[in-house]
């Protein structure tokens, strides 16, 4: 009877249903990938890969003409291309904090959601790439950016924080893609195994890389990935802190802020998170994972969230400390007047009321267990901070030394085009992910179940010993031969 | 290639020389070949080589050759400079145009004409432009269908013969006033054709009251010349003399003369304006009375009578303007202290009068000036160069008389655009139709082109040889600088071939005007030709035989040329004064109610389409208005009290009625506009100007008739309610914020604190993020900008375009934000009570505003792949080829003088339509200078080309730079010379930036972000009475 018990050392709670088995967790996940898609997902696919045409026409029209269909203008030259590219990498962030830094820490809730959440990584991490490779004027010079040798002796600049957030991002994402990819090795090989037919075992065994579950690939696996965590945490803190350097570095009110980097990090670790919970909680309903992903693991991100929420309160709230503190005229009226009071307040608000005030209901624990309330709430939260960037970015922009030189910014139509277009590419590779690929991890999960515990029998058997448990599942994760069979 | 006649720009040794087959010079003149072929341009500007050549006598006659064997003394790449002379109203402007392989590129002043000193304004500039306007009309039309030359020449020959016979009693003329001493004497040579013909002259923008004036005070008209420079005190009624009026380019030199600051000991001219609508000259006085157009010669009365109290002997002009003065209602002090202080200054004190006020103002003030004895210390006359042009709407009245009573059968207009900008009530158009053969010769098949049965292209002022008498009565030549790029003529042509002059080319005439004034200069009279020996036999004054040679005049001519002014001492006018004329021009004037409840409509030339003839000139349609800063547009003026009263807010339109005329326009509210007043710009609301021009702004002619040409009293303005108006500006907020940006001071407060704009600047808080580079070697360059100088007359920013091939936006890119000036006159509403300036009634400051290069500059740390970089010798330096667009550099300059070809502008902007820039207009632009594409960053250089080339010649000279050898393309134009440009680090010979930037005034702009600017600024100083507050 207790073998559903929780492991003591991982909390009181269970982390998966109780009475789960551990073929039920492999069939799960697995048939998603092995079963015709259900049709929601296909409705989704539909509905998101429309988007990505929107965003190849748009990009289209864009390096057809220039740079001037977007709204970007004198003196606001970043607008919502580099808003959704921080935001993006923002998002990007949850991916490698809940894989690596929990890890790290063996929050073992990560479990359920850490594939998720690296996937999302990954394909955000694309969507910001897209942006500051677009937002050039001369898109088919963009290479000028690499140190590519060449006859001119010509470098990069290596003084400005582009070229520090162009190494930053594309190292977080190639460490975030290796760390992804390490982790799905075992569960690539459950899949091979379970193949019925020629292609999938080609594909899936090409990359399981001839996993065979043996004890030493267990044990470079293992290596391998903490190394990876190990890798992967100080670029959490270093990917964000880098891109808002980009401002923090520069000399515009609004910008010039040594709070920046925390503050910059606090925030993509809220908006991450609220971007896994809105995807989560949508996949968790159109493929019927409670078993996994259960309303703990909810609570625990609606904890997060609320901590992270009131970090970047106090973030806002000393900046304007800090405009008043330094009796800088210029920081004074920027902040002071030109972000509550000036022509973007309504955007001001947008970016205060999502990310401060709404959260503070996750303080009620009915709050935090409301799937309806949760996903509402984290769909603000993208929103809030979407605005967020865009306060930072146009309303400092929009007025900074000069009155003269002040100007609106204006959006246009293929602004828009362009930035839904990303959501529709982040989608479809979401949905493509989640169609092919085992989207909660089977290895870690098992490894939290009470079956996983060395001690599952010594209470009722006391002769099963960790061989045993090794020796359920030949192929690592690849549960071949049922539990109750034995 | 039709058979045509020899190109009348050439003369004819050229034209038959061998090695010039005949189709070489002819220019491509149908529609069909719209712009010029490669062959075609090649020709023409060997031409244009050989004339100029030839007849400036300075370098040898050289045979015309492909280019494929150069010229001598053309080397590509390295530009010419011609001399040359433009007529402006009832002035002539003397400028330098250079030239880059026969292709004129830039508009400059010439320093030894009086009238520019060396400067030039925004519409000088701006006419590089208007000559390769691809809308130009490119040949004759009859009837709006192409024609030729020839079919025109013959059937107006043919009208003309039969003309003989009454000697041309139903022939008229049409013409703009003229400045040119040749036309004037073809006009004359029409005249002994046909002695019963008249020369009507009409131009919507004249200075007819002046003259008018004038003729009434000294019983003839004369220019009058102001010496503001000397003058103590300065009052202007209605005068907008440093931007509008007559000699601007002139009296703004002047005007900053005598007020440059060097330290807080020097003294400075205070400048009282009493204006209706804001103007350039109205925005740097030191005290501003608002009032209504209507009103300001009651003002003049009244302040006539306060000068008489004060012991000024005005006789009886004194009763009849005491009589005129009744019911004036203007704050007492702008009386009693403005006659105190004209009297205290009496030699020392200047009163300009606008050309819109009737003609007893002017009359008046010509009897204060001597009352005053400032004749002819700051006061002086000069004769006109046309003493026939008097009212020119009563001329214009007499010729729509003649046309409705039948008179007139043939009637040619030469230049202007009658269609467009006659009195209202003359119903001109209606009238032309009528005439049975009617011709306009004009730059473009315009208004009036499109009613006349004839529309034949005339020659543009660079294509085509004249001349032209400045107000000071300096008479300059003007040079043809390329030939014809159309088939057109120029007036001096037509004239002489419908007078059947035997002066067979408009070259030959004008030799011939500067041999008479060669001739007259020595006082030698009644002249023979010269004869085979080139001799010529004259009477001196004492009426004995004299005699001239030929190579005298040969030697005058090539110096003319090079000069571009004939060397003539000036000659003074010591008219004596009429009192009588004066006091019953006062007491016979017509007097203007406006009655309660209606408002004044004013009209005022633009100051960038002057009458409407520049509409099509994108460059001046881009440039920011002074005060209001819209683009693409005039706007109905009213100020905020009026607006109020009326319900509008800006953008809303209006209906202004006078009667049964009424015009629909929209509301731009402006402080500082005088209440229950609406003032419009003429010029705009073109149908017949072209791509660029028509549907621009308003059109305001529809309201102005005879009697009304300057402001209309008793008209009615009503909201409409329509849908609010699209308008576009360059700076939308209009105040400081209370930022140390733009530093100004009383001249007490200036003398008590010589360093108030640097007392007032934050030190830098900010210390450098790298190591500092070395800047005490080699040439540093810098320059200084005196907001005290600076009156925002906008010529900067249209030589900054011309030089540096700045593209155009077009009206939405601009409201976008994303003009591409690479200066811009930022313009600030003042609010403080030292200078009575409030919300009602602020001040201005004007601060012109380019890259500043920074030593410390954000831009540069910024860019990730190098674009943007410092250059040894201070300059921030842009590559445009590595500029790969991230615009971050934008971003981080806090002066925000960063401009981003957001598209490809030249191409996929004002000229999308046409399928890109047009080749002519492709022409204009500067070779040194690259045309940016679209996706890079650019800014100001601080004219690195001039910097480079004057460099590398001081280094084939073997010498060093001299100071003042590069002058940046803003430098060079500015008429207040508000801008110095030169070397840091010229320890053996002091500069003059060097000097200016260690004056009192000095300070860095935002220099407490610690971008260590090289461009300096210089503290505005405002000298305002004490006994007015």
């Amino acid at each position: 009877m207790a073998y559903w018990e929780p492991i003591r050392e991982l909390g009181e709670e269970p982390l998966v249903q109780p009475g789960s088995k551990l073929r039920e967790v492999t069939d799960d996940i697995a048939c998603v990938s092995e079963n015709a898609a259900p049709r929601g997902w296909w409705i989704c696919f539909l509905i998101a890969s429309s988007f990505v045409g929107v965003f190849t026409l748009c990009v289209a029209y864009l390096f057809y003409r220039g740079v001037g269909v977007w709204g970007n203008t004198s003196p606001v030259y970043w607008a919502w291309d580099i808003t959704n590219f921080v935001w993006w990498v923002g998002i990007g962030h949850a991916g490698t904090l809940i894989s690596a830094i929990l890890f790290i820490f063996r929050q073992r809730w990560r479990t359920g959601i850490n594939r998720f959440a690296e996937a999302m990584t990954i394909f955000a991490v694309i969507c910001a790439l897209i942006f500051p490779g677009i937002h050039v004027g001369r898109v088919w010079v963009v290479y000028y950016m690499f140190p590519v040798p060449n006859q001119m002796s010509l470098w990069p600049n290596f003084k400005s924080p582009l070229i520090w957030d162009l190494f930053a991002v594309g190292t977080y994402f190639t460490v975030s893609l290796l760390f992804w990819y390490t982790g799905l090795i075992p569960d690539l090989a459950t899949l091979r195994d379970r193949s019925l037919t020629k292609w999938r075992q080609r594909i899936y065994g090409f990359f399981a890389l001839g996993w065979r579950g043996s004890n030493r690939h267990w044990r470079n696996y293992e290596r391998a990935y903490l190394i990876l965590a190990a890798i992967s945490t100080p670029l959490v803190l270093s990917v964000h802190s880098v891109v808002s350097m980009d401002f923090a570095t520069s000399v515009i009110p609004g910008w010039h802020t040594t709070i920046f980097p925390p503050y910059f990090v606090a925030g993509a670790i809220f908006s991450g998170f609220a971007m896994v919970e809105t995807v989560l909680l949508i996949a968790r309903s159109v493929f019927k994972l409670q078993r996994v992903v259960m309303m703990r693991h909810l609570e625990l991100m609606n904890k997060f969230l609320l901590l992270t929420s009131l970090l970047v309160g106090y973030a806002y709230a000393m900046e304007f400390f800090m405009a008043w503190y330094s009796g800088n005229q210029y920081e004074m009226a920027h902040f002071l007047k030109n972000r509550p009071t000036g022509p973007y307040w309504w955007a001001w608000l947008w970016m205060v009321i999502p990310n401060c005030v709404v959260p503070q209901l996750y303080w009620f624990k009915r709050c935090r267990t409301s799937i309806p309330l949760m996903f509402v709430v984290s769909i603000l939260i993208n929103i809030g901070m979407w605005f967020e960037r865009f306060v930072i970015i146009v309303s400092s922009l929009n007025r900074d030394f000069l009155p003269s030189s002040w100007g609106i910014f204006r959006p246009t139509i293929i602004d828009v085009g362009t930035f839904v277009g990303t959501l529709g590419v982040f989608f479809t590779l979401f949905l493509l992910f989640m169609r092919w690929l085992p989207m909660v991890s089977m290895t870690e999960v098992k490894g939290t179940m009470p079956q996983a515990d060395p001690h599952r029998h010594s209470e009722d058997e006391g002769d099963h010993d960790p061989v045993k448990i090794a020796d359920e599942e030949p192929s690592g994760a690849g549960d071949l031969v049922p539990e109750g069979a034995e | 290639m039709s058979k045509r006649a020899p190109n009348p720009a050439l003369p004819p040794e050229i034209d038959a020389a061998p090695e010039f087959p005949k189709g070489h010079v002819d220019t491509p003149p149908s529609d069909e070949a719209m712009f010029l072929s490669r062959r075609g341009l090649l020709g023409a500007m060997a031409a244009t080589f050989a004339v100029v050549g030839a007849e400036g006598c300075r370098r040898p006659l050289e045979k015309v050759v492909p280019y494929t064997r150069m010229p001598e003394e053309v080397i590509p790449g390295v530009p010419s400079h011609y001399a040359t002379v433009i007529q402006r109203r009832g002035d002539a402007l003397g400028l330098v145009v250079e030239s880059h392989e026969g292709r004129p590129t830039k508009i400059e002043g010439n320093e030894a004409h009086s009238s520019s000193y060396g400067s030039a304004d925004l519409i000088a500039q701006a006419s590089i432009l208007e000559l390769y306007d691809p809308e130009r009309s490119t040949s004759p039309r009859k009837a709006g269908a192409p024609a030729s030359w020839e079919d025109f020449e013959k059937e107006l020959g043919a009208k003309l013969a039969t003309y003989d016979k009454d000697q041309g009693a139903k022939l008229r003329l049409l013409m703009p006033p003229t400045v040119s001493p040749t036309v004037i004497r073809m006009r004359a040579a029409l005249a002994q054709r046909f002695p019963k013909a008249r020369v009507h002259t009409w131009s919507a923008v004249a200075d007819s009251n002046a003259r008018v004036g004038a003729k009434a005070a000294f019983g003839e008209v004369l220019n009058t010349l102001y010496a503001f420079d000397k003058a103590k005190v300065i009052v202007s009624l209605d005068s907008d003399f440093l931007q509008t009026e007559s000699g601007n380019v002139r009296a703004n030199k002047l005007f900053a003369a005598g007020r440059r600051l060097r330290s807080s000991r020097d003294p400075m001219s205070r400048l009282y304006v009493v204006e209706p609508a804001r103007t350039t000259t109205g925005n740097v006085a030191d005290h501003r009375l608002r009032l209504p157009a209507s009103e300001i010669a009651g003002y003049a009365f009244a302040l006539a009578g306060e000068l008489a109290k004060a012991g000024v002997q005005l006789h009886d002009i004194q009763d009849a303007a005491a009589k005129a003065a009744t019911g004036v209602k203007v704050p007492p002090k702008w009386l009693s202290v403005l006659a105190k202080e004209l009297v205290q200054n009496r030699q020392r004190g200047v009163i300009v009068v606008g050309s819109r006020q009737p003609p007893e103002v002017h009359a008046l003030v010509h009897s204060i000036h001597v009352a005053l004895g400032a004749v002819p210390g700051v006061v002086s006359y000069t004769a006109v160069a046309d003493p026939d042009e008097l009212d020119v709407a009563t001329d214009m009245k007499a010729l729509t008389d003649a046309i409705t009573a039948g008179k007139v059968e043939a009637l040619l207009i030469l230049g202007g655009n009658p269609a467009y900008d006659a009195p209202a009530d003359l119903a001109f158009p209606a009238l032309l139709a009528k005439v049975p053969f009617s011709a306009h010769a004009s730059l473009f098949v315009d208004e009036t082109s499109q009613l006349c049965t004839w529309h034949v292209p005339r020659a543009h002022e660079y294509e085509s040889w004249g001349d032209a008498q400045a107000l000071d009565g300096a008479v300059g030549v003007q040079q043809p600088l390329i030939a014809p790029l159309y088939s057109g003529r120029s007036d001096i042509e037509l004239l002489a071939w419908m007078a059947g002059s035997k002066e067979t080319s408009a070259h030959e005439s004008v030799r011939a005007t500067v041999r008479g004034e060669l001739f007259a200069s020595k006082n030698l009279t009644d002249c023979v030709p010269f004869d085979q020996r080139g001799d010529a036999e004259c009477r001196d004054t004492a009426g004995n035989v004299a005699h001239a040679h030929e190579f005298e005049l040969d030697r005058e001519w090539s110096r003319t040329l090079a000069m571009g002014v004939i060397r003539r001492p000036t000659v003074f006018k010591a008219p004596s004064l009429t009192l009588g004329g004066v006091s019953s021009a006062i007491t016979g004037r017509k007097t203007v109610v406006r009655g309660p409840g209606t408002f004044e409509a004013t009209f005022a030339p633009c100051a960038k389409m002057v009458d409407g003839r520049y509409a099509n000139n994108t460059w001046l349609q881009e440039l920011p208005d002074g005060v209001t800063k819209l683009v693409w547009d005039n706007a109905a003026i009213l100020s905020p009290a009026s607006a109020k009263e009326l319900g509008v807010e800006n953008r809303d339109f209006v209906k202004i009625a006078a009667g049964e005329r009424s015009v629909t326009a929209a509301v731009w509210i402006v402080p500082g506009q005088a209440d229950h007043t609406v003032s419009l710009t003429l010029g705009w609301g073109r149908k017949g100007a072209g791509r660029i021009g028509n549907g621009k702004g308003f059109d305001a002619y529809p309201l102005r008739t005879t009697d009304t040409l300057g402001f209309a009293a008793g008209v009615t303005v009503t909201k409409t309610g329509d849908e609010p108006y699209f308008f576009a500006q360059t700076q939308e907020n209009n105040s400081t914020e209370g930022r140390p940006i733009a530093h100004e001071a009383t001249l007490t407060e200036y003398k008590a604190k010589p360093d108030f704009a640097e007392l007032e600047t934050p030190p830098p808080r900010a210390l450098p993020l790298w190591s500092q580079a070395d800047y005490s070697k080699g040439h540093q360059w810098g320059m200084t900008i005196d907001l005290n100088a600076c009156t925002g007359c906008n010529a900067c920013v249209i030589a900054c375009m011309s030089e540096n091939n700045v593209p155009v936006v077009g009206k939405r890119e601009v409201w976008r934000g994303r003009e591409m000036h690479w200066i811009r006159i930022d313009r600030y509403y003042v609010e403080r009570a030292e200078i009575g300036a409030t919300a009602e009634e602020p001040a201005v400051i004007f601060e012109p505003l380019m890259c500043v290069h920074c030593e410390e500059a954000p831009c540069e740390n910024v860019c990730p792949v190098n674009a943007t970089t410092h250059g040894p010798e201070g300059l921030n330096e842009m590559a445009y080829n590595r500029c790969i667009g991230t615009r971050y550099c934008g971003n981080n300059c806090p002066y925000k003088v960063r401009k981003f070809n957001y598209l490809n502008w030249h191409n996929d902007a004002v000229w999308k339509e046409t399928g890109g820039l047009p080749e002519t207009l492709a022409m204009q632009q500067n070779p040194n200078v690259t045309v940016r594409f679209r996706g890079v960053m650019e800014k100001c250089t601080y004219c690195i080309q001039r910097i480079q080339s004057a460099k590398i010649k001081a280094k084939r000279e073997s010498r060093d730079l001299k100071d003042g050898e590069i002058r940046t393309a803003c430098q060079q134009t500015c008429p207040a010379d508000a801008i110095v440009f030169g070397d840091l680090n010229d320890e053996k010979n002091p500069t003059a930036v060097m000097r200016w930037t260690k004056t009192d005034r000095r300070f860095g702009l935002l220099a407490e972000v610690g971008t260590r600017p090289r461009t300096m600024y210089l503290g505005k100083v405002r000298n305002p009475n004490p006994e007015m507050a």
